[in-house]
This record gives C-alpha cells, structure tokens and sequence, in this order.
C-alpha cells in the first residue's frame, strides 16, 4: 500500500509493519532527533484527542512526513497508555477512529474491503455484512441503527458504502481500544514524555474536579422525575426493562456516582443480588467494554414510556435532557 | 422416603437418552432435587459417565445446564468461572402468551408451537442459522425451546442479544418509513398523493411486512362478505362504516397493485398496520426485565432429562417435524401399566391418542398419566 495512504491509517498491520521493517529500536525512536518530528506528531495526537476529541490534520507533504506520521502512531500509543487513565484510552481511541472514518468514506470499495477484513468484520464484495459483525460495531442505539430496521436476510444486510466506514469506525475503536488495554509501555516513555503524561493527568483530573463541581454532589434531591420514577421502581422490586435500568445507571453515572454508590442506591432492592447488579453496572458504565454510553435524551426516554408526563415540572419543560434538568436544578439550589 | 413419582424417574435415570449439549464438561449444571425448593448450583461434570452417574446417583426433579460455557464452570461466582460464551436461547412459554390464561393444557401447547414456527422462520430466513446450529426442543412443561450454536453468536453480549430479540418481537420497528406518502402529481394548488408500501420481496421487515398486509387482504377479499367485515372491526378505529368502504374497495387489482409496491388511495392502512406487525412478530414478551435470550449466562433444561412437574421428557423436536410433534405423544416416556390414585379436581386430557375425561375421586390409570397428575399436584397415588 501506498505510504502517503497508510499514513492515514497508521494502526493497519501494513503500517505498522512498515515501521518494523525500519527495524529502529524503541530507544532511538524516543531520543534519536531523526524522530523528533515523530514524537512532535505523536505528541500532537494525544492532545488533540484530549482537547478535540479527533486527531488528524497533520502535513503530510512529502515520504518523510508520511513516514513520520506513521511512526507518531505508535509513540501517541506509548503515551495514552502510560498515562494508564481507562477513560482516556477510550477517547483516544474514539478519536483515532474518527479520523479514519473521515478518510474511509472517500475510499474505494475494495480499500474498505480490505480494511474490514483486517478488522475481522466479516464483509462479502457486495458490501454485506454479517449481522453478527454489525451487532458488534453498528451504533444500535439509534433507532435508524437498531437491527430491526436493516435488510436482514439469511444473516447478511446490505449497508451503503458510508453506512459500512461508519461501522468500521467502531470496530476501528474497538480493536485500538483493546490494543491499549493490554499493552505495558516501555518504563522509558514516562521518562521522555513525563511533562506530556503530568501534563495530561492533570487536565483529567480537572476535568473531573469542574465536572463534579458542576454537577455538586451527586445528590438524589435533584434528579429529575423519569429518574426518581425509575429509582424508586427498583428500590421497591417491580420489573424494570432494560431500557429503564440502563437509563438510570448511565444517568447516575454520569452525574458522577460510581460503582459502589449506585449498588448502595440499589441495595434497597427486595431482589437485590449484590454481583448480578455490579455485573449490569459495570457493562453500562463501560467497565467492561470500554464505552461508557451517555444516558439517553428527553426524547428517547419519552419513546420508551419512560418519562412520566403527569410529573413533568417546569424544569422539564426546558430542556431536552435529564441531565439539563440536573444541572439546573442544582444551580437553583445554591 | 421416596415416592412414587420419584420411584418412576429413577428408573428413567437408571437408563437416560440425555442429549449432551456440545462443549459439555465446560457448563454449569444445576439441579432441584424432589421435595425441595431450592435449586443447587455451580455442579460440573468432566465425562459423559460423570453426568449419567449424577443423575443416577441424585434422581433430580429438574436438571439444567447453562447456556455459557466457562473456563471452571463449577467455581461460585461469575468472576471466577471465566466466561467464554454462550449459545442463543430461545425459551418461548405459555406464561409468556397474552391470553393464554384461558385455554387448556394441550391448547396451550399449541399456541406456543405456532410461535415456534414464526421464530423459526425468522432464525432460518433472516438471520440465516443453517439446520445445524438450530435446535428445537419441547421444554417438558409448558413450552418450548430453541438453541442455536453458531459460532458467530456464541460471543455475542447481552446488549447484542437484546437486538436480536428486539428484532424477532419487531421493537423500535421505525413504522413510520415503512409506509411513506408520496406527491404524484401536483397542479396549481391540487396535489395528488400516494401511499408506498415496500415490496413482498424486500429484505427484512420490510419484505416481510409487505406479505403479510397482502396475505391479510386477499384473505378479506376471498372470505366472505360477513366474515371480512367482521375481521375489520377488529381492529381499533375501524368502525362498521368504515370497514365497509374497506371491504367494498377492495378488488384483485387493487392487491395486485399492492404487490407493486402501491397502496393508493387507501389510507386505511395505516390504522392497521401495527396490527399487522403484531402478527408477523413473535411474542417474548412477559420478562421485561432480562429476557430469556439476552442473558448470556442462563440455566435451560437438559435435554433429555424429565420434567418434575409433568414427567415429561424435555424432548427434541426435529426441525421437519415440527408440525406434526404432539408433546403429549411424543415426550411421554412412562409406559401404561396401572396406577391407582385420587384424584382432586376433574380433568381432561388425551394423552398418546387416549382421551381421559376424569371426575375427581379414585381411578386407576395408565403411569404416564398418572406423572403428570402427580406432578402437577392434581392427584396423590394411593398406597
Ligand atoms: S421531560 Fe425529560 S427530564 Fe423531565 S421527566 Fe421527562 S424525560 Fe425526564
């Protein structure tokens, strides 16, 4: 494959094999100044995934710079996976395989095939997926998305060429995502890149800090009634579909509560059954699968019955999304 | 001390036809022994022996296996036990039927086959499951089950399941897109509007959609005039007056103009449409909390193994012979020498062709009848 292409796609094997075949060894692509650019790019890439949420964007005017490109890929890798922040890991990922998709749309029909096959997406040459592969990686949570809605027929589906780079994407996101779960950086990096790994701690941190700050205590006061409604439901044992406990747990969530706190609100439970609820928890807050879903919208959870016309308050009545009614109820409160 | 029916099943265990699931000695098995409530867990066996022994050795009321399998499938937490997959349950039951309260045992039954076979048609035509990877089996009591074993669902996550199932009950179908208006011609301030519909031969819900309003329509069209006018009426919104401009409107052309994707001028449809779905999907409903097919680490019956509360054989169905499988034929494995037992309440039920019509009060009565009623607490045996 042509490098100024694999430059765009730095995680395909093809690419990274390219940079075995330069056959450096990790100490001079960290001090070497030949690779200065390289870490100048891979540097670049962490902080636009931090701050942008998508990297990309860098000249790619000559083989060199292809080549650095290629080479700041692994480097950015090092780094996120020094800085050892799980949420991070996700939205570099996420951000890497926005990127892609940028890129994919505009690719032919056979380069998406071969990208899917690297992926292990199963794919035939008319673009059909596997509903096993799409269940995997298509965004199901929207309802254009959700299965019922596809050509399914003898376990195959029919996507559109921008349909399929968007499901790449995830399965791009998964596989980048996974990677970085399990690889152990080289102690070396948090040496070179210490500033860049401080530095980038430090933002989460305070992320974090302004988003509780924001949110206030996590407090059970200012929930809004589709939530309460749900809470109470669960507390006092009546059947909860999924939806609704999914729409709860990923509020609270991301209201801040972890874990422990959300098994503690459930605990009330007549059925409560401390390790199947954890198990529950842990998949919706993205424990598990490193996507933490963000809580539904106003309007999804009126599609699903969820939201309880008759309490709706005049908070309600402003926004589009319980965690809207969150926020400003607790800014009246202070 | 043991019972009788209790008596019967170790016979039965003594020389079992268990189906082994694949993959055996990597499932959790779990059992309910006779005369108690509580379910005993996290058992594993290492060889076909070791299952066959257990069984001899225990005489379980009930006996489970799980849909998973696991790295060490008797260790007690989820944690521990490492899970590796899990097979695709289907587990249809009476329980799970609107309106199934009031019919009897047998019509029960065959209620649940009839969803059977719309699920089987889903597994097989949309999603492709080869014969293979599907299994079909009478659960011993009020239902049936379906496993499919293909390789490319056994790692699915129960967020991935919930999709199929979504699919296969048609929730979050976007209705909307599926019948869609259409200007055909527009002049000044006339405008001249056509309903689409999608084509019989669509993929998906699409296609399968498209049949069933045609199938609904030829149907009105050949049954008679009463009878089509009283299939109208049923549905919500469709008065007398109404389903009489319906059934007047509708003429051969009119379907064969259907079957081209054109549904002019008959704007009806859209009331009835959800009816429709609703008869096209299958009905899991009734566990909306976890159900049955998205829980990746479920406990289903053995097949092969009896139920306690019927004496029934967890039987396999063989996919060609679905239409003519009777549970009450085919899963009876006690044979007819007489039982002496009394009876509590009256009952009915034909059982390997025979039919009983019994008063409450003494009889004797074939073994396998009298399991069933034994089992379901109908009738004590006397002694
Ligand atoms: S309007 Fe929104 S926030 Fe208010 S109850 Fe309904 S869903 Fe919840």
């Amino acid at each position: 494959m042509d490098i100024y292409v694999l430059a765009r796609y730095p995680f395909l094997s093809e690419a990274k094999e390219v940079v075995r075949r330069e056959n450096v060894r990790t100490e001079e692509i960290l001090h070497d100044p030949i690779y200065e650019r390289a870490r100048d790019i891979g540097r670049q890439r962490v902080t636009d995934a931090l701050e942008e949420g998508v990297v990309g964007g860098y000249p790619v005017a000559s083989e060199t710079d292809a080549l650095m490109n290629i080479f700041s890929y692994p480097i950015a890798r090092m780094i996120v996976a020094s800085v050892g922040h799980p949420y991070f890991r996700g939205r570099y990922a996420l951000a890497e395989a926005k990127r892609a998709y940028e890129f994919l749309q505009g690719e032919s029909r056979d380069f998406l095939l071969q990208v899917a096959r690297e992926l292990e997406v199963a794919v035939d040459d008319d673009l059909r997926l596997h509903f096993a592969d799409y269940l995997r990686h298509a965004p199901t949570r929207s309802q254009r998305w959700k299965l019922v809605n596809m050509p399914l027929s003898q376990g195959w589906l029919s996507l559109d060429h921008r349909e399929l780079a968007r499901v790449l994407q995830n399965a791009i996101q998964h596989r980048l995502f996974e990677e970085l779960r399990d690889m152990r950086p080289p102690s070396e990096i948090s040496n070179v890149f210490r500033e860049e790994v401080t530095a980038i701690r430090n933002t989460l941190q305070q992320r974090e800090m302004r988003e509780k700050a924001e949110m206030g205590e996590a407090s059970v006061a200012k929930l809004p009634p589709c939530m309460r409604m749900l809470l109470a439901a669960i507390q006092t044992g009546a059947n909860v579909p999924h939806v609704g406990r999914f729409t709860l747990v990923s509020f609270l969530n991301a209201i801040g509560m972890d874990t422990e706190e959300i098994l503690g609100l459930f605990a009330a439970s007549p059925d409560f059954d401390r390790e199947r609820t954890r198990y529950q928890i842990e998949h919706i807050t993205g424990k598990v699968s490193g996507t933490d879903y963000t809580p539904p919208s106003c309007a999804s959870i009126k599609t699903w019955g969820l939201c309880p016309t008759d309490k709706m308050d005049a908070i309600c009545r402003r926004v589009n999304h319980p965690l809207s009614y969150y926020r400003i109820k607790g800014r009246r409160r202070k | 001390m043991t019972t009788w029916l209790q008596e019967q099943f170790r016979r039965y265990y003594a020389r079992p036809r268990i189906h082994f699931p694949d993959r055996f000695p990597r499932r959790e098995y779990a059992l309910i022994p006779f005369g108690e409530q509580h379910m005993q867990r996290h058992l594993a066996v290492k060889t076909r022996e070791d299952l066959q022994s257990l069984l001899e050795r225990r005489v379980p009321a009930h006996i489970y296996y799980s849909s998973a399998y696991y790295e060490t499938p008797d260790a007690p937490t989820m944690t521990e036990k490492g899970w590796m997959g899990a097979d695709l349950i289907f587990d249809l039951d009476a329980d799970h039927l609107p309106g199934a309260g009031g019919l009897s045992y047998p019509e029960m039954l065959a209620a649940v086959k009839q969803e059977m076979i719309k699920l089987l048609d889903f597994l097989q035509g949309d999603f492709g499951f080869g014969e293979a990877d599907l299994a079909v089996y009478f659960s011993g009591g009020r239902g049936y089950h379906c496993h499919v074993t293909d390789a490319r669902v056994q790692t699915l996550g129960s967020q991935e399941r919930r999709e199929i199932v979504d699919y296969i009950t048609g929730r979050g179908l976007d209705t909307q897109s599926l019948l869609q208006e259409r200007t055909v011609y527009r002049q000044g301030n006339i405008t001249q509007t056509s309903l689409e519909m999608p084509l019989p031969d669509e993929p998906g819900w699409r296609g399968k959609i498209s049949r069933e309003i045609i199938r609904f329509f030829q149907s009105l069209l050949d049954a008679p005039e009463e009878e089509a006018l009283q299939q109208l009426t049923q549905f919500e919104g469709i008065g007398p007056k109404t389903a009489r401009t319906i059934y007047e409107g509708l003429t051969p052309q009119r379907i064969q103009r259907m079957r081209q994707g054109k549904f002019d001028q008959f704007p009806y449809i859209k009331k009835m449409a959800p009816h429709l779905i609703r008869r096209s999907a299958v009905e899991l409903r009734g566990e909306p909390d976890e159900p049955v097919t998205a829980d990746v680490k479920r406990l289903i019956r053995l097949p092969g193994s009896l139920h306690g509360k019927t004496g029934l054989r967890v039987e396999h169905v063989p996919l060609g012979d679905i239409d003519q499988f009777d549970p009450l034929v085919d899963a009876v494995v006690f044979d007819d020498s007489p039982v002496a037992l009394t009876l509590k309440k009256g009952t009915a039920i034909s059982m390997k062709n025979r039919s009983f019509d019994l008063q409450p009060g003494s009889h004797t009565v074939p073994a396998y009848l009298a399991a069933l009623l034994v089992g379901r607490g109908l009738a004590t045996v006397d002694s």
